[in-house]
């Protein structure tokens, strides 16, 4: 479903260039739920950017779905965003001037869909997330853990291939953190190849897999003790 | 294509006082400039009305003798003689005057020798063959035969009769007739019976008091001088109009050097003196209009790209959900035309407010209804164009700021 192999990007300034990923390799196979983890700038964010075609890369090789991405123009990297890749950011990331049901109608109009379906899908995803009443709320007349059900709404509703999660906990208390989680386990059951970036380990124990990532480069848990000890204390 | 609307209306309605404040800029601009266009054109019409004379070859030069006594007719005949004479010259004459030049000869005119009948007010020229020389085309019968042409001031001392026939316009004859044949008819001017002899296609009056009445003139067979009011009215041969005009000058300073010669102007320059006003009033319709536009699309891209510079995170996010560069750069530009459209629509009833002042206020003409899409047209393609570099500046967000902001 999503294999990069020997991926690099750098950012280049006139005096330096770092490297915010670095020989990285991953390979996420179709309905698995993978929980990315690492320390605050070991690349996380930039892996799930790159994943979800938001930044170029500077190396290496990034299939998605079967495709090459890196010879793509922007139009079908928009195009490919927009019906394969569904997006749950820690910001929630909904526009503030529109309400539930627009939010969750931005991906579906930029796929050109009419307006019969678009509401059944907005509809379904709405109710699926326990938010159809709210359907008219502006995001502001939402607490954060709706708003967050509203961002996994919208990345429902155009059935994506692919749903990255970046730190979708990250701005809630445990009780919300814990409804938002339960519903993307929920969702991965259902057969959704989830990719979730989050610092915290306890989250990352409930994917199928964990991906350590330092420095750029995704690491052998067996070979980093501290993590390993650390994961296993967040287990018990 | 994808146009959002119902969102963009939603969005609109949640940044009310700035999108309000637009479109009354909008509304405003496009009221003013409906109606400046009117008025421009109007006066541009009014300007450039033909007057079917050789426009480019006539002058006039009025002169005045000072203490000559004697025979005024001969020192006339020899005057236009000399002029006649002069290599650049093609016709010379001595008139009352000339089609938009100010100075204007009137009366009034009836179908009926009954005092107190209705009457049409209409310019009259005078001259020895003066509807020749001007170039104005006849329509119907014939110019005036030698014969017919007596000395104005003979007949104002009483020593000759009135004018026994007389040339119309066109739009007079059809005035005063309706379809029938104008030629033989009879008019009555204040104790002379004037038959038409001929009708002329047009011939503007020299004040143009009303412009639905312009062509309302008749020509006279009076011979004048210039003691009676009449000036030099020459018509030069192709391409030697400002020679003529200063050998005319000078011809006639030799003849008579303590004559005053009072002006002496091509017609270009007559004419042009007589719509200065309106060509002013046209500049700074014009100027207040371009002045307006340029501010309100000042205003467009100022709030267009304020906006852009705060929803540049919501921008990233669309883009992260699949808009392309394409669907940012519309998504705006459809926000201006439906901000544009309400201003539009608003100024429209706002323009025929002002129009309906101005007719009251100033005896202006009513707004013709195809001024309303003209300003429009205009006001649409300013939003546009205003819009477009804040627009593109929108699509170049990239959609990794949803996840950077």
């Amino acid at each position: 479903m999503l294999k990069m192999t020997h991926l690099a990007k750098v950012y280049r300034t006139e005096v330096v260039e770092t490297y915010a990923l670095r020989d990285f390799n991953i390979d996420v196979k179709e309905g698995e739920f993978v929980a990315v983890t690492g320390p605050s700038g070991s690349g996380k964010t930039t892996f799930l950017t790159i994943a979800g075609l938001l930044e170029t890369f500077t190396g290496g090789h990034y299939h998605l779905d079967g495709v090459e991405v890196s010879q793509l123009d922007d139009n079908a990297r928009s195009r490919i965003r927009n019906e394969k890749i569904g997006f749950i950011f820690q910001a929630f990331n909904l526009i503030p001037d529109l309400n539930v049901f627009d939010n969750v109608e931005v991906p579906l109009r930029y796929r050109g869909m009419k307006a019969a379906e678009r509401k059944q899908r907005i509809m379904d995803a709405l109710e699926r997330v326990g938010l159809a009443s709210r359907a008219k709320h502006y995001p502001a007349e939402l607490s954060g853990g709706q708003q967050q059900r509203v961002a996994i709404a919208r990345a429902l509703a155009g059935s994506p291939r692919l749903l990255l999660a970046d730190e979708p906990t990250g701005n809630l208390d445990t009780q919300m953190a814990r409804g938002v989680m339960e519903l993307l386990e929920e969702i991965h059951r259902e057969g959704a190849t989830i990719v979730m970036v989050t610092h915290d380990p306890e989250l990352a124990a409930r994917a199928q897999r964990n991906v350590h990532v330092i420095d750029g480069q995704v690491v052998d848990l067996a070979e980093e003790p501290r993590f390993h000890a650390h994961a296993q204390a967040a287990h018990s | 294509m994808r146009l959002d609307v119902l969102p963009i209306l939603s969005t609109l309605r949640r940044h009310r006082l700035t999108a309000t404040l637009l479109v009354l800029q909008i509304a405003l601009t496009c009221a003013i400039v409906s109606n400046a266009i009117f008025l421009i054109g109007d006066r541009l019409g009014w300007m450039t009305t033909p007057t079917g004379v050789a426009e480019d070859r006539l002058m006039r030069i009025v002169v005045s003798d000072i203490g000559r006594r004697g025979d005024i007719h001969a020192r006339a005949q020899a005057d236009l003689a000399e002029l006649r004479g002069l290599p650049g010259v093609e016709a010379a004459t001595i008139g009352n005057s000339l089609p938009f030049s100010g100075t204007t000869w009137n009366s009034d005119v009836s179908r009926s020798p009954v005092q107190g009948a209705p009457a049409t007010a209409v310019t009259l020229y005078y001259g020895e063959g003066l509807a020749e020389l001007l170039g104005s085309r006849l329509v119907a019968g014939r110019f005036f035969r030698s014969d017919e042409y007596a000395w104005l001031d003979d007949h104002l001392q009483g020593k000759a009769p009135g004018p026994t026939v007389t040339l119309i316009t066109r739009d007079l004859a059809t005035r005063l007739f309706g379809d029938g044949d104008p030629l033989g008819r009879t008019l009555y001017m204040h104790g002379d019976v004037l038959r038409v002899v001929g009708v002329l296609e047009r011939l503007p009056g020299a004040a143009g008091f009303t412009r639905d009445r312009a062509n309302d003139s008749i020509v006279l067979p009076w011979r004048m001088v210039p003691a009676s009011g009449g000036g030099y009215i020459v018509r030069a041969r192709e391409g030697e109009t400002q020679k003529a005009l200063v050998d005319a000058v000078k011809a006639l300073k030799r003849l008579d050097p303590r004559r005053v010669i009072v002006s002496a102007r091509t017609y270009p320059a007559i004419r042009a003196r007589f719509f200065a006003d309106d060509r002013a009033t046209a500049v700074t319709l014009a100027a207040v209009s371009i002045a307006l536009l340029v501010i309100t699309a000042l205003g467009i891209v100022g709030l267009a790209s304020f906006w852009v510079g705060q929803r540049r995170r919501q921008i990233g996010i669309r883009r992260a959900l699949g808009a392309s560069r394409k669907d940012i750069l519309r998504y705006f530009q459809t926000e201006n035309f439906l901000l544009a459209s309400m201003g539009i629509g608003l100024g429209m009833v706002l323009a025929y407010g002002i129009n309906i002042v101005l007719m009251r206020e100033y005896e202006l003409p009513g707004l013709p209804l195809v001024y309303l899409p003209v300003g429009a047209a205009i006001l649409w393609a300013l939003g546009q164009a205003a819009v477009l570099a804040p627009a593109l500046r929108a699509a170049s967000v990239p959609p990794v700021v949803a996840t950077r902001g």
